[in-house]
């Protein structure tokens, strides 16, 4: 036997906004606390977002839990920054992240490229136990970039690269020449050109450095991939530069 | 070393049940800053300020220690409530003020010798060394500091070299938690734990990672692992530092604005002129190396005291090594701090080298620095 509901219970029902624009469940949670205790394993989280001038980068548009990317650059090109801004991903997602063998970290400018630093730990000098620090923080964090101190013997890398993937953690190595790195990494990317703007014979000042970065995968599908950005902008962070390629002054805050 | 004024208040060293002698210590703290911007909250009831700078204003440091003790006193109430004394380091200064004498610049050692090696606050190394009949200081400076270090580990090197004047800060003098606790007191910070997860305490995540931390801390010891930390400041290495990770400094921090994600200046959007505009650099050299800044015609490139570079800067060398033409240059960005102190005239320039590498320098006292690196 049904009931029938009054009409008064049925439009006070529709004066409520469609379920799109609420969460499904849990509407006593707020989002942040929500994200935060969500499973770690589901399909969805396997991805870390990226900043968005990085995105077009990576086939997934995103970095990959339990994979290994290597960033490659003579010091001074900006690789360093290009490695710290991979970091950047696990903030997005109020996630942890760590840096081992990285010496002198510019705790501002990683704050400028959109680190939370409540959630990065440094590791500047590890010394003879870098490996196991790294491997200890791929445990415990999201994202971890490792420094190593010029070659890395195989049956550490395949180590390393092994306790990402059971630890679905994401591992970052900054090498100066990818022949430092022994094992062959989901993606490589390698700053090939850079060049600061802004500064001039005693006027102006560092406002950006256009790079070219270039991106090469394993993957069949991953022919090199080439992209012109700042590297950082004039707010510290990365950003796009205009399609014509034309535009030099990079973007300054407001 | 540093000269310090030390204010010692005896009645309010220890806390009681309403936090009355904490309230009470920040209105002392108060009173000196009229004399002082520089004032620092060693522990409950000891402050300490640069001497230099206010002695050479109020007339020399007897005339502002007695300032100094009649303002304190109006504030405490009792002449038995405070005592003040200079002397160059903490160590010193400290025991100057219990004393309550002014120790002329480089008498340091000889000042402390008469104390008795309990004032270096390490029980158990005060009972050995009398055992081994050394009573005072300046018995303990007399031992060889090799065999010091060799039978007793590096924290009594460390007391060694202060029991010799050589160094003025020893582990232990300050508190670590006081500028916290006082700003509870002022209403500044709210006390308690940060932002809560689920069922009120950490998050899994959070959890785990903390696990991981404390492992590498274990491993590599707690000042490896490191998180950074914002605040006010002209240069990269002032605006940020790096405390260890687990200090109370660290926990507390998601509270309070210096560490707010958004907030990636970390000092409110305080106006700092001379401060170097963003992008930050990636890399803040620990250890600055030298580097020699010649013109065209081979002289060395200076800044003047009104802010500008004596010549143009065309070549570089870096700790000695290869000379290294230079592409661009800006700057430089005069930051004088602490005027009546010549050791903090300080002017950054940026510098492109004709390889791509951009870097930071920073002249002090007509020498050259390596401050930062934009890798």
């Amino acid at each position: 036997m049904f009931v029938s509901e009054s009409p008064a219970t049925l439009s006070q029902r529709r004066s409520h906004p469609p379920a799109g624009l609420l969460p499904p469940r849990r509407r006593g949670v707020p989002a942040d606390l929500a994200a935060r205790v969500r499973p770690v394993s589901t399909a969805a989280s396997r991805l870390l977002a990226l900043p968005g001038p990085l995105v077009p980068l990576f086939p997934d548009g995103a970095l990959r839990r339990g994979g290994t990317t290597l960033v490659t650059g003579v010091p001074g090109r900006g690789a360093s920054t290009l490695a710290l801004a991979l970091l950047a991903s696990a903030s997005a997602g109020a996630g942890w992240c760590a840096s081992v063998g990285l010496t002198d970290p510019g705790v501002v400018a990683v704050a400028e490229l959109g680190l939370d630093l409540r959630r990065v730990v440094f590791v500047p000098h590890p010394t003879a136990g870098w490996a196991d620090a790294a491997a200890e923080l791929l445990d415990g964090v999201d994202v971890v970039l490792v420094c190593p101190p010029g070659r890395v013997r195989p049956t550490v890398a395949r180590h390393l690269v092994a306790r990402a993937r059971e630890r679905q953690s994401a591992l970052v190595v900054l090498v100066e020449r990818p022949g430092n790195w022994p094992v062959g990494p989901d993606a490589v990317l390698t700053v090939t050109a850079a060049e600061w703007h802004g500064i001039g014979q005693g006027h102006g000042h560092l406002r950006g450095r256009r790079a070219e970065v270039q991106v090469t995968g394993r993957r069949p599908a991953g022919r090199p991939v080439s992209r012109t950005l700042w590297l950082p902008s004039g707010t510290g962070a990365l950003a796009d530069v205009t399609p014509d390629g034309v535009a030099l002054s990079p973007p300054v805050p407001a | 070393m540093e000269r310090l004024v030390a204010v010692w208040c005896p009645t309010l060293l220890e806390e009681g049940d309403r936090a009355d002698e904490a309230r009470e210590f920040t209105r002392v703290l108060d009173t000196l800053e009229a004399f002082c911007p520089w004032v620092e909250a060693a522990c409950l009831g000891v402050a300490t300020l640069p001497a230099r700078g206010p002695a050479r204003f109020f007339g020399g440091e007897p005339a502002l220690v007695a300032l100094l003790a009649a303002a304190v006193v109006e504030v405490v109430g009792t002449t038995e409530g405070v005592r003040v004394g200079v002397a160059d380091g903490l160590f010193a200064a400290l025991l100057a003020a219990r004393a309550e004498v002014v120790v002329p610049p480089g008498t340091t050692g000889a000042f402390v010798a008469p104390w008795s090696v309990a004032v270096l606050r390490r029980p158990e190394l005060a009972v050995t060394l009398q055992r081994l009949g050394v009573h005072t200081l300046g018995q303990f400076a007399a031992l060889p500091g090799s065999h010091v270090s060799a039978r007793f580990g590096a924290d009594a090197a460390a007391c060694h070299r202060v029991a010799r004047g050589e160094e003025g800060e020893l582990a232990g003098l300050r508190d670590p938690g006081i500028d916290r606790r006082l700003r509870v007191v002022r209403g500044e910070v709210t006390d308690g734990p940060c932002q809560p997860g689920f069922f009120g305490g950490a998050s899994a995540a959070d959890a785990r990672a903390a696990r991981a931390f404390a492992r590498v801390q274990h491993r590599l010891g707690i000042d490896a692992v490191l998180v950074g930390r914002l605040g006010g400041g002209r240069g990269p290495a002032e605006r940020a530092r790096l405390v260890p990770w687990g200090s109370r400094d660290t926990q507390s921090s998601s509270s309070a604005p210096a560490g707010r994600p958004g907030d990636a200046t970390g000092d409110g959007g305080a106006p700092w002129p001379g401060r170097v505009p963003s992008p930050a650099p990636v890399a803040v050299l620990v250890d600055p190396p030298g580097v020699e800044v010649l013109d065209a015609s081979g002289r060395p490139v200076t800044v003047t005291g009104r802010g500008l570079l004596t010549s143009t800067p065309t070549r570089c060398s870096v700790a000695g090594g290869p000379w290294q033409g230079v592409a661009a240059w800006a700057g430089p960005w005069p930051a004088t701090e602490r005027w009546w102190s010549t050791r903090r005239r300080r002017a950054r320039l940026q510098i492109v080298f004709e390889g791509g590498m951009a870097c930071l320098l920073v002249a002090e006292r007509e020498k050259w620095w390596m401050e930062a690196l934009y890798d």
